[in-house]
């Protein structure tokens, strides 16, 4: 069972699509039943991992995966060039941890939310199985290249189901979605190749050198004497077994002397080492996906055309993946470069809380308001992760969950009114509350909830990025102070305009914009939203009160990663100077 | 870790309140009577358990339990802890907070009796209650932070309370912003100790700071974490700038110049809950805060405090003189004597300013509750008669003393304490600021120092003066509006509810000096003051230490000058009130329906020195517009790039779908038109003649002939 929880994971969804391709396109009920099973098995098993998964077991400096799964995918030899190696390798550690527990939770409030979903059935829930599955995959993937075949496959249902459920504009946000995300994509893609001609695989070569049987597991020895060989070019390049193996290439000891991205390789482009470019690809290719600002106006209109519970997973998934991506890949594997523009990522991280926050403070439409409330909030995922202290990045981690929840809470509560009246411009309403004071009771929960109001997961997040970003001066030297302090007015603002919105829509006499008079039915909540805003309140309040449930699972990875990256990225910024230098 | 029986009993008295939040929030309209009685008995066990921490604490130990509530793993491990420290100040703001909220809640039940939103007005109370039991009992400064905030957001439930008026909800939100404003200081502030501690706790803080020493201009102290030894230097502006972002939030909650806009705006809330929140309780938690932290502010940021307090308090006060809205008195007032509070904690007088907040709470309680009884009948008799003038406003009230002698009564005595008339409470607390000021400004080395404890006096003169004003306005002259004075009081003949008399007359009893000391004339003696002074509290060692010993050394020295200054705010107090009355006392209703403010002073003052324009034109719409500035850049430049970009590409490509079709099909074609030309040449020769064919090849060759011949 350990062995295969992530694969189950991965492909619960995808079997599931299977059956739904089979299913007859009249079969409605069959196909949501089946595509419910399927997200609230991927959610029992995500739950089941999040209880099974060792928190103490990452050791202190080492970063520990748990439920390894690793198998042979595409493998041959290219004579001179060495070998070429795809596996399939998943595994989940403190950093995953939380974003699948994420995904499963939102995977079903999701479905319950497309329950009302009528145009062609049968292909929106097919598009919504695959997204689930490429969703789930990115996070656990541990290779380059199967991490990349999942993000990449996240764009084709979400291309669809955008442009096909969508608003009036859906075309137009559909392809302004795809093209950023393509763009991005192609830079991670050519930094992917760059590593792969660079890095190889210390075990697999040591299979290929006969030091090892196959299928013996590698002693730690026989690893560094590889590694060593390797970088006093003992090892012939017929037996070198390039990998995508993103454990492999934040071991800067795999790199093959003189390649491309080696440290001491001197390359430099546009008068920068290989590595630092290398690094801002990989960077701008996920701040697109964060979105940081300036890279970020595809967000508001893929949201305001998106149907309510592609909203949903766009806004509480789908953007983790480019924060999931900047932990995951870019800080480790490109340290030097990481701490030497850690300004840069802070930086945007601050202009991205600021620039949303007043952006939705200028917002008529509701949905639009809470589109760059997300730009607002994902900025802190990047400021604590460029703090590199332990607060900053367990905050950012922890950002992105809470912000999962609520998010996810937040454009259900729009959909309700979107729903209703066909319409979401907040001059449209007024005194909503007269006429649906449930609704408005989550309405307010959400928002303070959003605007980091403590007892709620926000302010956990909010507060350890926070700490992070104002002790990093001292703890890690990375970022001026000034940075964190300009971050808190982000608080200021975020109160200002959930409360403005409040104030203009929901308090006061109630009244509707006349045109909308005829096609609205204002009802309070019915069973199904209840259904889907009561667990997510729910979540966001026991998050906000017990941290520890989900620091204790992540606390110890980070802590090993944060050092990690800190003394490497130190480390080969000062040989990278060096060699420059020379 | 388990608590001793006192700890606990107090996270029992914490989250009774919250309890009934729960339970009114969700069920309340389905229990009988809404479930007011809940709430209430909720909060009566809370109070009696209260007292018997009180009992328990007071001037004889203190209790102290601490655990851990999450951690962030690794080397170096950061623990948050939460926990519950009981001394002489918690237990005294403890009894103080259930009692008034009690009263409160049992007034409310007369109040609010039939609004539409009954129970939730009672959820929301408990969930106020819970959060000022909070911000009091925590032993940290994150989990106060976290019910600071909870109290911002409960104040803000409560102001809307009536969320259908426009001008609740939008004073709802200006007041959760500008706390927020101070919270944002107050935050700062908090991450400056914890990142050269490495703790929020307040009692680790206190012993860090106690520890420390002052080397060559800068604060040096060590300890030890996790097996490792740290060396925190610390300037002085740096600890300064630290300590005021600490009193920031201070200024937010406790509405101090600058950000006191909010606290008049938020009388939109209903009445009992001015009374509780913004004047008894939530308001002076910024006291509190500064009290709590008084061992991290240096001496320069205690004169800033002191200055900002005084500030505060002169604000307060002339702004009061000119209003007519019984409540906007009332509000301003409380500002004012906030402002005393703050400045008697930047004093020194760090004792006076709590013993203050504590007499304030309940005669400003009485006083609130009091006019929520005059709001009430007014609405009443306006109603009566289908009139429709404004219920709150002073002017068309008058001679209410006769319908509504009870009131009269009590708002009298509860007056008299703000006044600070001998014999009541507020006459204690207030001359313990002024003396505490006065023997401040002398340590300090007197000049421009003298400015605070002027202040101080001018404020008791213009407090008489703008009281007995409100009182002759409202009890006094002849009733303006149109209907009989009797049919203000109740249709029984009754003047009040019966629910709502038990509180008013216990405040208004509260307000006599004799509850606070034994000798009425002297604060000297006051058991409460004695029980909250430095060294009865787990305040050990305080930056400016030196400054404050000297301070307090200096005023218990003044022997002759209490003396005096007592008497000086009696004349003073009793020059106000003969001022005011002789004023107004020749006045006809006539000329007091039409009052206006005289003159450009008056009118100033009236309008709050138009602080609010000024504060909307310099932040609030410049802000908006720079949010529009912002949006636009996203079209007209990001999606502007974007989008021409995409249309260039979409150019270049149908500029080389036309090359493809023009230039390389058509090579492609060219080479097909010429082999198709020459096709036909060909096959044009090809006619089936021996005769044309034996022509061509003799034509052949000649030519090959020639070719040979001449090369």
């Amino acid at each position: 069972m350990n062995d295969f929880i992530l694969t189950s994971l991965i492909f619960t969804p995808l079997l599931a699509a299977l059956v739904i391709l089979l299913l007859p396109v009249r079969l409605h009920k069959p196909i949501k039943a089946v595509t419910l099973l399927a997200a609230l098995v991927q959610m029992g098993l995500a739950i089941l991992l999040y209880f099974r998964f060792d928190g103490g077991a990452a050791a202190n400096g080492q970063m520990g995966y748990q439920f390894v799964q690793k198998l042979n995918w595409i493998g041959f030899s290219l004579g001179n060039l060495g070998r070429f190696q795809i596996d399939y390798f998943v595994g989940v550690d403190g950093v995953s941890i939380s974003l699948v527990l994420l995904t499963g939770l939102v995977g079903v409030i999701g479905v319950i939310s497309s329950w009302n979903i009528t145009k062609n059935v049968k292909g929106y829930f097919l598009l919504y199985l695959l997204l689930l599955t490429s969703v789930m995959g990115c996070f656990l993937a541990l290779d380059f290249f199967l991490f990349y075949l999942f993000f990449e496959f996240m764009l084709l249902p979400m291309y669809f189901l955008i442009g096909i459920w969508g608003g009036p504009k859906r075309e137009y946000a559909a392809i302004k979605f795809f093209i950023y995300t393509l763009v991005g994509s192609l830079f991670i893609l050519i930094v992917m190749i760059g590593l792969y001609t660079s890095v190889i695989d210390p075990a697999a070569t040591a299979v290929q050198m006969g030091l090892l049987e196959q299928g013996q597991a590698a002693s730690a020895e026989v690893l560094t004497q590889v590694q060593q060989m390797l970088q006093r070019n003992q090892i012939s390049n017929y037996n070198l077994v390039h990998t995508f193996s993103i454990p492999a290439m934040m071991e800067p000891a795999n790199f093959i002397p003189n390649s491309l991205l080696h440290v001491l390789s001197g390359s430099i482009l546009w008068d920068m080492p290989l590595r630092f470019i290398a690094f801002l690809l990989l960077f701008a290719g996920f701040a697109i996906k964060v979105p940081s600002v300036p890279v970020h106006t595809w967000l508001p209109d893929a949201h305001v055309e998106a149907p309510t519970p592609i909203s949903v997973l766009l806004a509480a998934i789908l953007l983790k993946v480019g924060g999931y991506g900047l932990i995951r890949i870019v800080y480790p594997i490109f340290p030097d470069a990481g701490t030497y523009f850690s300004i840069l990522v802070g930086g945007l991280g601050v202009l991205s809380i600021i620039y949303g926050a007043m952006n939705a403070l200028a917002m008529k439409d509701l949905k639009k308001l809470i589109a760059y409330s997300s730009v607002s909030h994902m900025g802190f995922v990047l400021l604590g992760l460029a703090t590199l202290t332990n607060e900053g990045v367990n905050g950012a981690i922890y950002m992105m969950f809470s912000h999962g929840i609520i998010s996810a809470m937040l454009f259900l509560v729009v959909g309700v009114i979107y729903d209703r009246a066909h319409d979401r411009m907040i001059h449209n309403f007024r005194g909503l509350a007269n006429a649906m004071p449930a609704y408005t009771a989550f309405v307010v929960v959400a928002f303070f909830a959003s605007l980091g109001m403590p007892g709620f997961s926000g302010f956990i997040s909010e507060l350890l990025v926070l700490v992070g970003g104002f002790g990093a001066p001292e703890a890690t030297g990375l970022l001026p102070r000034w940075l964190t302090i300009v971050a808190v007015f982000g608080l200021l603002l975020s109160a200002a305009y959930y409360l403005w919105a409040l104030q203009r829509m929901f308090f006061g006499k109630f009244w509707i914009f006349p045109e909308l008079r005829q096609n609205a039915l204002i009802t309070d909540l019915n069973a199904r939203e209840y259904l889907m805003l009561v667990p997510l309140a729910v979540l966001a309040l026991v998050f906000g009160i017990f941290p520890h449930l989900l620091l204790d699972k992540i606390g110890l990875t980070v802590n090993g990663y944060t050092e990690m990256v800190l003394l490497r990225g130190q480390e080969q910024l000062g040989l990278i100077i060096s060699t420059l230098q020379k | 870790m388990a608590g001793t029986p006192q700890t606990t009993t107090a996270l029992v008295v914490l989250l009774l309140p919250l309890l009934g939040f729960l339970v009114l929030f969700m069920l309340g309209k389905r229990l009988p009577r809404q479930g007011d009685w809940l709430a209430i008995g909720l909060t009566a066990v809370a109070f009696i358990l209260s007292g018997w921490l009180f009992w328990q604490t007071w001037n004889t130990a203190t209790f102290h339990t601490r655990t851990t509530w999450f951690s962030l793993p690794g080397n170096s491990l950061t623990d948050f802890t939460a926990g519950i420290l009981l001394d002489n100040l918690t237990v005294l703001m403890l009894v103080i907070v259930t009692f008034i909220s009690l009263l409160v809640q049992l007034f409310s039940m007369g109040y609010m009796h039939g609004d539409k939103g009954y129970s939730r007005y009672f959820a929301f109370l408990g969930l106020f209650t819970f959060s000022m039991l909070g911000i009091v009992l925590v032993d940290n400064l994150l989990l106060l932070f976290m019910f600071w905030e909870l109290v911002g957001l409960s104040s803000y439930l409560l102001i809307g309370f009536w969320f259908h008026k426009p001008a609740a909800v939008a004073a709802n939100k200006k007041a959760f912003l500008v706390n927020r404003i101070g919270d944002i200081g107050l935050l700062l502030g908090l991450f400056a100790f914890y990142t050269y501690f490495r703790t929020f706790d307040l009692e680790a803080l206190r012993l860090l700071i106690g520890n420390g020493v002052w080397e060559g201009g800068s604060f040096v102290t060590t300890y030890t974490l996790n097996n490792q030894e740290w060396l925190v230097e610390l300037g002085p502006v740096f600890l300064t700038v630290a300590g005021l972002g600490l009193f920031m939030g201070c200024v937010g909650k406790s509405a101090q110049f600058p950000l006191q806009v909010w606290l008049p705006d938020a009388m939109q809330g209903p009445t009992p809950v001015s009374a509780l929140i913004h004047a008894a309780t939530m308001v002076a938690a910024g006291v509190y805060l500064v009290a709590r932290c008084y061992a991290f502010f240096t001496p320069e940021a205690l004169t800033v405090i002191a200055l900002v307090g005084a500030i505060t308090a002169l604000i307060g006060a002339l702004v009061a003189l000119t209003q007519y809205d019984i409540k906007a008195v009332l509000a301003f007032s409380t500002i004012s004597q906030l402002g005393y509070m703050v400045m008697g904690m930047g004093v020194g007088a760090h004792d006076a300013a709590l013993f203050h907040l504590s007499t304030h709470a309940f005669f400003k309680a009485a006083l609130f509750l009091n006019s929520g009884i005059i709001i009430h009948a007014m609405h009443r008799g306006l109603h009566q008669h289908h009139l429709s003038l404004d219920a709150q406003d002073i002017r068309n009230m008058g001679g209410l003393r006769k319908a509504m002698p009870l009131t009269f009564y009590t708002y009298l005595v509860a007056a008299a304490a703000l006044v600070g008339l001998p014999l009541f409470s507020g006459f204690l607390s207030k001359d313990a600021i002024l003396s505490g000021s006065w023997a401040w400004a002398q340590t300090m080395g007197g000049g421009l120092y003298f400015v605070i404890p002027v202040i101080g006096f001018t404020v008791v003169l213009l407090t008489a003066f703008y009281m007995a004003r409100h009182m002759w306005f409202i009890f006094f002259g002849e009733f303006r509006a149109a209907f009989p004075v009797q049919d203000l009081r109740l249709k029984a003949g009754q003047e009040i509810e019966r629910e709502m008399l038990l509180p008013v007359i216990l405040l208004a009893i509260l307000s006599l000096g004799i509850f606070f000391s034994l000798n009425p004339l002297s604060f000297g003696g006051s058991w409460l003051l004695q029980g909250i002074s430095l060294e009865n509290l787990s305040t050990s060692y305080i930056l400016s230490d030196e400054l404050v010993q000297a301070v307090i050394a200096r005023d218990a020295a003044n022997h002759t000058l209490h003396l005096v200054f007592g008497i000086l705010s009696t004349l003073l107090a009793a020059a106000g009130i003969s001022w005011a009355i002789l004023k107004y006392k020749s006045r006809t209703a006539e000329q007091f329906l039409h009052e206006q403010p005289q003159g450009r002073l008056a009118q100033f003052s009236q309008q709050h020195f138009r602080l609010n324009e000024f504060y909307n034109r310099t932040f609030v719409q410049p802000t908006l517009r720079l949010g529009h500035q912002l949006y636009r850049i996203d079209i007209k430049v990001i999606d502007y790039v974007l989008n021409n970009g995409s249309k260039a590409l979409v150019i270049l490509a149908k500029f080389i779908a036309w090359v493809d079709r023009w230039v390389v099909d058509g090579l492609v074609w060219l080479v097909g038109a010429l082999s198709k030309v020459m096709g036909r040449v060909g096959r044009g020769l090809q006619n089936g003649k021996v005769q044309s064919y034996f022509a061509y090849s003799l034509f052949g060759f000649i030519l090959l002939m020639l070719y040979i011949i001449l090369f």
